[in-house]
Formats: structure tokens, C-alpha cells, sequence
């Protein structure tokens, strides 16, 4: 075993502090000299076409600077994926949903630019609009976009191995369905920006944002911009889940403020406007058929699924893609096929969200498993550890799990829960269900097509030594990937986490891809310890050359350089620094040479000493279509049980408690993996038991306030005993990959599966409200009066 | 969502919010906690250009033992409702409706008397004011009056309160002994909820035996107001408490008193369904402290 001095720890994130006491700078608490707030006018209906826009009577507003519509900010097309850029910033001549911007003002304050909007007038022509896959897809139906007939956004089709054979030679075949409602990611910070526009032509962009470098790229294209000339930058970040992983409109159209005024703009979200902008988990409508054999070997599994993608693409490319390729592991499956569409529709678009795509085909899958192991008398975890697969495993469409802690998780949540004295001996309205889940360490190719490094580091000494400084353009947004940097920095170097200092969130700090895909700390964590290791090896380089000792017969520890054995005279450095530092109080006196000693003497020897890291993943996946879709260079897994007990009158479920075992490679922050743990949890607690977008018949958002989107609240959440399974990832620095995503994959089928193994029920519709549990009870009490 | 601009004025006696109001006519708003009049001013739901504060007026605020009643003033709080002595001792239903509204930052700024003048059917203290008789308290400039609280809701958002009124609070009688009370409130998550359907009952015995002398039944949510069930108390008067009782109001509260709707909170199948079960378990836990 490898020994760690920083990370593994638990160590205080270097956060907390900032955040604990409120000095920790959002981007609402940004105030600048001369600042504008900007306003956007959105859409009332939800498609009609716009035959005409009059701005002077917002214009003559005392107090307004800039009125801006289509007209000026042309019609650049954007997305996420160039392969489907489907949106302008503002409406050129029609409105697809229900908050489709259409105009932006900047004024001298907040209440003045809204008055202006208000005095905008739009002539619009109604058209009939259609709000869900059904209606969308009918002939006839109205469509949202020329290019896509019959409103298919995307379809995706997939055939690995072959899967009608393998359901002919299962002995069990089991179909069913499951439907889930659109999410919204309830972060707490709404999205929110400031752009500048100096005398010397650089825009730069202060966003809540979880990708700058994305971000960055569509400023430039959308405003006909050099890339160089545009800087985006995040202050702290009040999350994203994956919805802010993309550049929104109103950035766009704050930076044309600003360079309309030449005077820094601010624009935020209210609440109503982050239900009204979407783009978080779609509406998912699954059919899954998985055939089995008497022992329990897993022999085939098809799959179709629908996606209520709204007005727009965002990511629904990948999204669809996902939902595909994410299916088969963590079990070994020969024969898999996937029938995806994606349909278009006058909602607001939806997007990414924490387990993109893949977590409800998870929740219709892994209740099957359980309800093959009640058909063949097997206990379901018995049925997961026979079919799971292995360090080295591929699966049938090309992903491979270069590390696999899958057995150990499920044995340490059957350990964990008591699994196999509870199972089956539960009193009458309480049960205990389990589930698997896997997810990817970061997206295997960038969203544009690129042979681009996903990231890069520069880690600088400072010149009077002892202190690295570690410049990353990736995204701290509440997950702590700033202190696992820090740490893997400092663990790299081989000096304390304290004599770390990060910067991070800045393009021009290098290219980050940024937080999404659970990436950052398998790639960012690689570019971070290169370029960590770099400058330790100058500053060896540079002791080599003065203590004639050899740079592999020297180590740098906690801060101090070790030697192999004998200790050479290193008497005259220390009289050299010290010579230097007169007066100073600080100056060393340990047996030992210092870190701070030796790159003091490394600076004065070469200069500053500044060493860069990148990263990018090895050539993943197989050849067919959409093979891109689902590749990482590791893969994180998950085990978990939850124990549940069901109102048999009333059908209110509480989750007692869920035990949760995931394999995150080499925790890097313990704590930080376990919070990762805990939020993934309640994530999908919330999309399990209570969340849902609900729209009224003109296309508009009811609940659109976190009174009515009812999120998880403490009293929600269960006991969570997490048990942090640590692999060793080939592909990972340190052996560390993904723990921010994957970690909801077992969530909403371990629920489903124990409010079965409580009540008897299945429910393939979500979420768990305590009418569609009491309806599924009264059918089912019903059925068996009928049978009995 | 900006709050719109309004006057602001803070009177420190009922004689002057109540003169204030009529000089600046109707235009004027009562403000309590603010918790559902900011709302609705930032949603444009409601527009005003003054508004007045009750909170400085002396004894708005307080809760008064008196010999034979309680007396809650509108301004009281849900937190001071719910750790006051005497709402302990005699009043649990109302603790538990005050105990379950919203947030903790909620119940330190929501009154009593604001939970009631806006007269949502879901509201939570509504029920057990219901059952435990209480009687609303007036001033207006033509003097003082008092409603029962039977009497006081006319519709989801209306009262019988006038234009120029104040609701200055309430007067429950202490329950008598041998009596019980509960409230149960049912939603999709466990705190910070709106309800699908609410339910609150009081029942009081004959001391030493299981004859039921009174009973009240009120239930939120599954009509235009909150409301009293007629037909299940009238299915208790006189009969020994216990299951088979009990399940009998249940199905009379259910089939005969409600009226429940379908919306986006619930279907008025589910809510009807559950106006049963809620009835039947405040009872059994009423008939439980009412022997204690
Ligand atoms: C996040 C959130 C959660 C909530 N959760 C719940 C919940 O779980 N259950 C629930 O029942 N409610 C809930 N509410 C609604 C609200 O908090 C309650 O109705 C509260 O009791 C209102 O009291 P207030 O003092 O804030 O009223 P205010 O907003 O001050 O006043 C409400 C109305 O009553 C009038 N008014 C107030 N006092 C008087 C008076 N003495 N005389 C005459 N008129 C008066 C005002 O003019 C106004 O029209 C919630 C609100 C929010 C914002």
C-alpha cells in the first residue's frame, strides 16, 4: 500500500471558511462602478409567430441605455452540440415556449429596465401548440422546427450482439414500463452574470456558470467575437446539478449589453425564470424487456424510451444517447438493444441533470432484476452478484471498466443494512429493496468535436519558496473540486495542504471543460498532479545540481526534502537563504532541508519555477454510431439498500434509512465523497418521491417556486450510512474517478424495490405522491379480493 | 420579481390603524407577518400603494389567560403559539397546526390572525381553531364585534370581515376535562408542506365511561372553505367511542361533508378517500387523551 500524507484525509475544505462566515463572493453580491441591470422579455405563449416588436416607448424610459432584439444580436444559431444548434438569442420570428426570449434591456436600475420590458410591444400571432411526446408526434401535429419533421429532435438505434436470440433462450422474460416527470434542478443560487466591456475590446463574462470554457466558445461564436478578446470567470457557485452546464441566453445578452453601453451589465434569474429557462432532467418514458434464465444469468435486454425534449436541443443529443449506453453494466449483457427518440414540444427545453439520461432506465431496469429473482426464488442480491462484472469487463457496446469495486459495494451494503436478516422477515408495511448503478469519470470526448486537452494546470512557486500556487480554469460549484486540487497538488508536490493556494473558475487560467460528467477530479486531478510533479522535479533538478545528490535519491515530504539514505551537508543553501532573510522570524532551523528552502534556491538558480499538467483521455469506445456517447476512462459503481415503511390507508411513504456503498477509486477527500453520497441521495429521493414540473394547458409552469417543487427537505432525508469503497483506477491520479453522479443511480429503484418488498405494489409512474402509492395499494387489495 | 413601491406606515394603537384606514380608504392592506401579503404583492396577485403595520400595536401580539378562555392575539406568532404553557396544556391540536407551518423562518414572521383572514381552505391552524370553537374578535370604527370562527370563512380568500375591520384575535374556551383533541395534516413530503387534506376533531366523554358528550370535526382542503362536518358529529353524539364508531363518522365525513376538488395538488378522489382516514385516527387519538 501506497502511503498518503494529504489526500485520503479528511481534510477541511479550503472553502468552508469563506462560506461559513459569508464572505464568499456569488455573483449577485458583485456590485461594479457605473453597473446596468439588464432585463429580458420573454415569451407569454408558447408558439406563436412574432409579426412585429416596437421598443421606442421602452426606449424613451428615462433611465434606459440599451433596448436590444434580434435585429441587433443577429442570428448566430447556438446549442450545446453543433450537431444540433437550434437556438438564436433572441426569437427571430417565432416563440417555441413560454419564456422564449425576445428582447433584453439594460437600464440604470433593476425596476426601470422591468418597466421598460413591459413596454415593449410584441404583435404576436397564436399558433396551436402541443405540450406533450403524444401529441407531438401525431400527424397533423403543429411543429417546432422545419428542419426536424414530426418534431423528432433525434432518434437513436442500437443493436449490440443479438438480443432476439437472447430473449428466445431466456426462460423468464419480463416487460414493463416506467415513467418519470421533468425535474428541475432546484439549485440555490439562480443563475445570474455580469459582463464587462473595457476601451481595449475584451468582454468579460462573470457567471454562475458550471462551464467557462464552453461558455467562453459560445460568446465568441454568438457575438462574432476572437476567442482571446473573451474571458469568462466564476465567483463561487450556488450549484448547477447540470443545468447551468451550458451558456444561457441571458449571458448572451448581457454581454451584447455591455458592449452595446460599454458599461458593465447585470443580469440574474428569479426563480420563476429558472423553472421558465428548463433545461434540466427530461421526462423519461421507458419500455424494457430483460430476459433471464432460471439460474439468473441475465441474457438480453431491449430497450425503448421517449424523451419529452421540449422547444430546443440543449443537451438532448447526449442526453438520448445516454440513456442507451448507460443501461447494461454494472451486469455482464451479451445482447442489448436501444430504440431512443427524442421529441420536440412547446415546453421549455430539457437538458442535463446529475446521472445524465440514465437514471430512470436504471429505476425500470433494476426493478425488473428484483422481479426475475422473485420468479426464480433467488434473492435479488444474489442475482446481482452472479450477473456483475469485473475489473477488466467490457461491456457489449465497447465501455470498459478499467476498475470495479462492484462486489465489494454490494457485500459492504449487505453487510451494511443487515440485508440478509432483514430480507424477507420485514413486518407487514415496511421493506427493504436494493439496486446497482454505474456512471461515467467525465465524458471520454468534449462536446464539440476536438483534439482539444480536457484540461490544463499551471502550478507556480512562489519566488520567495514554500508556497505553490495552482491556477485551473475548472468549475468549483459547491462540490469541493478546488480543495481536491489543493490536495492532490500538495500530495504531488509533497508539501502541506496549507501552503497550497488555487485559483480556478477563469479561462484564462487555461481550458478546463469544466463540472459536468463527474470529471473534474479524474481529469483536472491528472492535469493538477502533472503539473504539480513538474515543479517538484525542477526543484529536485535544481538540489541535484547544488548538492550533487541524484534527483531519484530524493523525496520532498510534508514540506521537507528526504533523502536516500545519508543526509548530505546542505549547510551552505541554508546559510544562503538565510543570509537573505535577515531579520526575518521564520528563518529555518530543522535537522532536515525544507521545501521553502529548496525552491527559494531553485528560484534563484532558474527563475520562477512554474510547471504546466494536461490532460486528456486515451482513444475510447467502439466504432458504431453514437459510440462516443457513454465512453470515460473509468467507470464509478454503487450498491444501495433502502429500507422504507408504507402507510397501507393513506399511501405515504418514509424512507427510513438507505445504506449506501460506492467505489470512487482513491477518495481523495473522504468527507467530500460522503457529501457527494449524501446529495445523490436526496437528489434522488426527491425525484423518487415528490418532484415534478407541472405545467397548466397553456404551456405555462404551476409550480414554479420551491413551495410547490417540493424538494427533499431535512425531514425527508433518512438515516444515509455511507460506505466509501476505495479502488485503484488505473486511468485516475491517485487511482481516483467519479463519485458526483453515479451515486444516484440505485437511488429511485432500492426505494421502488422496497416499497414492493413493504406493500406489494409496483409503481412504474413517478413520483411516489402518496395518491399514486394509495391507488396502487387499492388496485392491488382489489386484484387480490379478485383472485382470492 | 421586485416588490412593488408602497407607503409604509406602522400605527401604535388599533384607533389609529383603524382612522388610517379609513382616510386612505380602501387602497389600504393590513400587515401581519408579510408571509402571504408580500407574496402575493410580488406576484401582482394583490396591489396596494399603502400598508399598514399591525406590529406595533400593543397586545396584538400576546396570548392572555383568562378564567374560562384563551385569548390569542392576531399578531401572534406560529413559534409563540407553539411553545406557549397554556397552547401546551390545553390546546396540542392548535401546537400541532402552528408546528406544521412551513419553515421555521415561516412560523417566527406568520400570525394567527394572518393564517385566517387569508382563508385558504389548507390553512393550517383552521381546523383546530374550528374544533375548538373559537371566536373571532373585531374592531372596526363602528365598534367592537365577534364572529364565530363557524361563521367567519366565506370562500378560499374571503371572510366576513369588513373593508375597514381589524381582527384583533381570539377567545377559546378551555376544553372542558374528559376531552381530547388532534390535528393531522397530510402532504407529499414531510415538512414545509401544503396539504392535499387536513383534519382536525375534538371529543369530549363522560367521565368513566366511553359515551361521547360532544364532538367537533373539521377539515381543510376538500371544500371552498375549511369546514365543520355536521353529519359525522351528529354520527357521534351519544355513542360509545371506539372503532366501529369512529369508522361510521369517517365514511359520514367522507360521503356526506366534503366536497372535494381535483387540482395540481391532488385528485378529489384521493382527497375524499383520505377525509376518511384522517377522521377516523384524530378521533381515535382525541378518545385516547380525552380517557387519559
Ligand atoms: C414559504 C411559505 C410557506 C407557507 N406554508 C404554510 C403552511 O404550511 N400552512 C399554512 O397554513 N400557510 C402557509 N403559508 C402561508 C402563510 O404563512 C400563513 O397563511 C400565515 O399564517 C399568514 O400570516 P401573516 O401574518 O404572514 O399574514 P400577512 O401576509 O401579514 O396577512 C395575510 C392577509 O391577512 C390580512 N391580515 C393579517 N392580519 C390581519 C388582521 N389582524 N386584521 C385584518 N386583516 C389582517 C392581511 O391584510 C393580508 O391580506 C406559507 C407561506 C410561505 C411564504
Amino acid at each position: 500500500m501506497k502511503s498518503y500524507d494529504v489526500i485520503s484525509t479528511r481534510a477541511n475544505r479550503i472553502d468552508t471558511p469563506d462560506k461559513a462566515t459569508g464572505k464568499a463572493v456569488f455573483v449577485d453580491d458583485i456590485t461594479l462602478p457605473g453597473m446596468l441591470y439588464g432585463a429580458l422579455l420573454q415569451s407569454p405563449h408558447a408558439h406563436a409567430k412574432i409579426l412585429s416588436i416596437d421598443t421606442s416607448e421602452a426606449e424613451k424610459l428615462p433611465g434606459v441605455k440599451a433596448v436590444i432584439t434580434a435585429k441587433e444580436a443577429g442570428q448566430v444559431k447556438y446549442g450545446v452540440s453543433p450537431a444540433r444548434y437550434d437556438e438564436t438569442v433572441f426569437a427571430v420570428d417565432r416563440v417555441r415556449y413560454v419564456g422564449d426570449e425576445i428582447a433584453a434591456v439594460a437600464a440604470t436600475r433593476l425596476d426601470i429596465a422591468l418597466e421598460a420590458v413591459s413596454r415593449i410591444q410584441v404583435e404576436y400571432e397564436v399558433l396551436p401548440a402541443v405540450f406533450t411526446v403524444e401529441d407531438a408526434v401525431k400527424d397533423g401535429a403543429p411543429q417546432l422546427h422545419d428542419e426536424f419533421k414530426g418534431n423528432l429532435c433525434a432518434e437513436v438505434h442500437q443493436e449490440f450482439g443479438n438480443v432476439a436470440e437472447g430473449l428466445e433462450n431466456s426462460d423468464i422474460v419480463i416487460t414493463t414500463e416506467m415513467k418519470s416527470k421533468r425535474q428541475d434542478g432546484a439549485f440555490i443560487e439562480m443563475q445570474g452574470c455580469i459582463a464587462e466591456y473595457d476601451n481595449r475590446g475584451v468582454l468579460t463574462l462573470t457567471s454562475s456558470t458550471q462551464v467557462p470554457h464552453y461558455v467562453q466558445r459560445t460568446v465568441a461564436m454568438v457575438l462574432g467575437m476572437d476567442v482571446g478578446k473573451v474571458r469568462v470567470k466564476k465567483p463561487y457557485v450556488g450549484a448547477g446539478f447540470g443545468i447551468k452546464a451550458a451558456a444561457n441566453p441571458m449571458e448572451l445578452a448581457c454581454c451584447m449589453l455591455a458592449r452595446k453601453t460599454k458599461k458593465p451589465v447585470k443580469m440574474n434569474f428569479t426563480r420563476e425564470q429558472v423553472f421558465m429557462y428548463g433545461r434540466a432532467r427530461h421526462r423519461f418514458h421507458h419500455t424494457i424487456t430483460t430476459g433471464a434464465k432460471k439460474d439468473g444469468t441475465l441474457m438480453a435486454l431491449k430497450h425503448e424510451c421517449w424523451l419529452d425534449g421540449g422547444a430546443y436541443t440543449s443537451f438532448g443529443i447526449a442526453t438520448v444517447y445516454y440513456t442507451g449506453s448507460l443501461l447494461g453494466g454494472p451486469y455482464k449483457l451479451a445482447n442489448m438493444s436501444y430504440d431512443g427518440y427524442r421529441v420536440y414540444n412547446n415546453k421549455p427545453a430539457c437538458g442535463a441533470q446529475r446521472g445524465h439520461g440514465a437514471v430512470i432506465a436504471r429505476a425500470c431496469f433494476e426493478q425488473q432484476l428484483d422481479m426475475i429473482a422473485e420468479k426464480i426464488g433467488m434473492d435479488p442480491l444474489e442475482l446481482r452478484i452472479k450477473n456483475m462484472m469485473e475489473t477488466g469487463d467490457t461491456t457489449c457496446n465497447d465501455l470498459n471498466m478499467s476498475s470495479f469495486g462492484m462486489a465489494e459495494c454490494i457485500e459492504a451494503v449487505r453487510n451494511g443494512s443487515d440485508w440478509d436478516k432483514k430480507k424477507g422477515h420485514m413486518p407487514p408495511g415496511k421493506g427493504i429493496g436494493m439496486a446497482c448503478g454505474f456512471f461515467v469519470s467525465g465524458a471520454g470526448y468534449p462536446i464539440y468535436r476536438s483534439d482539444t486537452f480536457h484540461g490544463t494546470v499551471i502550478v507556480k512557486l512562489t519566488e520567495d519558496g514554500g508556497t505553490a500556487l495552482v491556477y485551473t480554469a475548472s468549475a468549483e460549484i459547491g462540490q469541493g473540486s478546488d480543495t481536491a486540487f489543493a490536495m492532490i497538488a500538495a500530495e504531488a508536490l509533497g508539501i502541506p495542504l496549507e501552503n497550497v493556494r488555487l485559483a480556478s473558475g477563469d479561462t484564462d487560467m487555461g481550458v478546463d471543460l469544466g463540472a459536468y460528467s463527474s470529471r473534474q477530479t479524474l481529469m483536472t486531478g491528472h492535469a493538477t498532479k502533472e503539473a504539480a510533479e513538474n515543479v517538484r522535479r525542477q526543484v529536485l533538478e535544481v538540489l541535484a545540481e547544488q548538492l550533487n545528490v541524484a534527483v531519484e535519491k530524493m523525496d520532498i515530504r510534508n514540506g521537507f526534502i528526504e533523502f536516500d539514505g545519508d543526509t548530505p551537508d546542505f549547510s551552505t543553501l541554508r546559510t544562503r537563504y538565510i543570509k537573505e532573510h535577515r531579520g526575518w522570524t521564520d528563518n529555518p532551523d530543522s535537522d532536515k532541508l525544507t521545501f521553502k528552502e529548496a525552491s527559494r534556491i531553485a528560484f534563484l538558480e532558474r527563475g520562477s519555477i512554474v510547471g504546466t499538467g494536461k490532460y486528456k483521455p486515451h482513444s475510447l469506445g467502439g466504432k458504431f454510431k453514437g459510440a462516443a456517447v457513454g465512453t470515460s476512462p473509468a467507470y464509478g459503481c454503487s450498491a444501495q439498500v433502502a429500507e422504507v415503511t408504507v402507510d397501507m390507508d393513506t399511501g405515504q411513504i418514509t424512507i427510513d434509512k438507505i445504506t449506501d456503498a460506492h467505489d470512487c477509486g482513491k477518495a481523495i477527500n473522504m468527507t467530500s465523497v460522503e457529501g457527494q453520497m449524501e446529495g445523490s441521495i436526496s437528489m434522488g429521493i426527491g425525484e423518487a418521491m415528490h418532484e415534478e414540473v407541472i405545467f397548466d394547458n397553456q404551456g405555462r409552469v404551476l409550480n414554479d417556486d420551491l413551495a410547490e417543487y417540493k424538494i427533499v427537505t431535512t425531514m425527508d432525508m433518512p438515516r444515509v450510512k455511507t460506505i466509501v469503497v476505495e479502488s485503484d483506477e488505473p486511468n485516475g491520479p491517485f487511482g481516483a474517478k467519479e463519485v458526483g453522479e453515479g451515486a444516484i443511480m440505485p437511488t429511485i429503484p432500492a426505494i421502488l424495490n422496497a416499497v414492493y418488498d413493504a406493500a406489494g405494489v409496483r409503481v412504474y409512474e413517478l413520483p411516489l405522491t402518496p395518491e399514486r402509492v394509495f391507488h396502487a395499494i387499492q388496485e392491488y387489495r382489489e386484484r387480490n379480493k379478485a383472485t382470492a | 420579481m421586485l416588490l412593488p413601491k408602497f407607503e409604509f406606515h406602522e400605527p401604535e394603537s388599533i384607533e389609529k390603524a383603524l382612522a388610517l384606514k379609513k382616510q386612505l380608504n380602501s387602497g389600504a392592506r393590513f400587515l401581519a407577518g408579510g408571509t402571504d401579503l408580500l407574496v402575493y404583492l410580488k406576484k401582482k396577485i394583490v396591489s396596494t400603494d399603502h400598508v399598514i403595520s399591525l406590529q406595533r400595536i400593543d397586545g396584538l401580539g400576546e396570548i392572555q389567560e383568562n378564567e374560562s378562555n384563551l385569548f390569542i392575539g392576531a399578531c401572534t406568532t406560529m413559534a409563540a403559539i407553539s411553545r406557549h404553557p397554556a397552547v401546551l396544556k390545553r390546546f396540542c391540536a392548535l401546537k400541532s397546526g402552528a408546528d406544521n407551518m412551513g419553515t421555521h423562518l415561516i412560523r417566527n414572521r406568520a400570525t394567527i390572525g394572518g393564517n385566517v383572514c387569508n382563508a385558504s381552505p389548507a390553512g393550517d391552524t383552521l381546523p383546530a381553531l374550528l374544533v375548538y370553537d373559537a371566536v373571532a374578535l373585531v374592531e372596526s370604527p363602528d365598534g367592537k364585534r365577534e364572529i364565530p370562527l363557524t361563521d367567519f370563512f366565506k370562500g378560499p380568500g374571503k371572510t366576513d370581515l369588513k373593508n375597514d375591520d381589524i381582527l384583533t384575535g381570539f377567545r377559546l374556551p378551555y376544553p372542558p376535562d374528559h376531552s381530547g383533541a388532534h390535528y393531522i395534516q397530510l402532504g407529499k413530503r414531510k415538512s414545509a408542506e401544503i396539504n392535499v387534506v387536513n383534519a382536525a376533531s375534538f371529543l369530549t366523554c363522560e367521565p368513566g365511561t366511553s359515551n361521547i358528550l360532544s364532538a367537533r370535526i373539521a377539515l381543510g382542503s376538500v371544500a371552498p372553505t375549511p369546514i365543520r362536518a355536521p353529519e359525522a358529529e351528529a354520527a357521534l353524539m351519544g355513542r360509545t367511542a371506539g372503532d366501529d364508531t369512529f369508522n361510521a363518522a369517517a365514511e359520514t365525513a367522507r360521503f356526506k361533508d366534503c366536497s372535494p376538488i381535483d387540482d395540481f395538488r391532488g385528485s378529489a378522489a384521493y382527497r375524499r378517500a383520505m377525509v376518511g382516514v384522517l377522521t377516523k385516527r384524530t378521533l381515535a387519538e382525541a378518545f385516547d387523551q380525552a380517557r387519559a
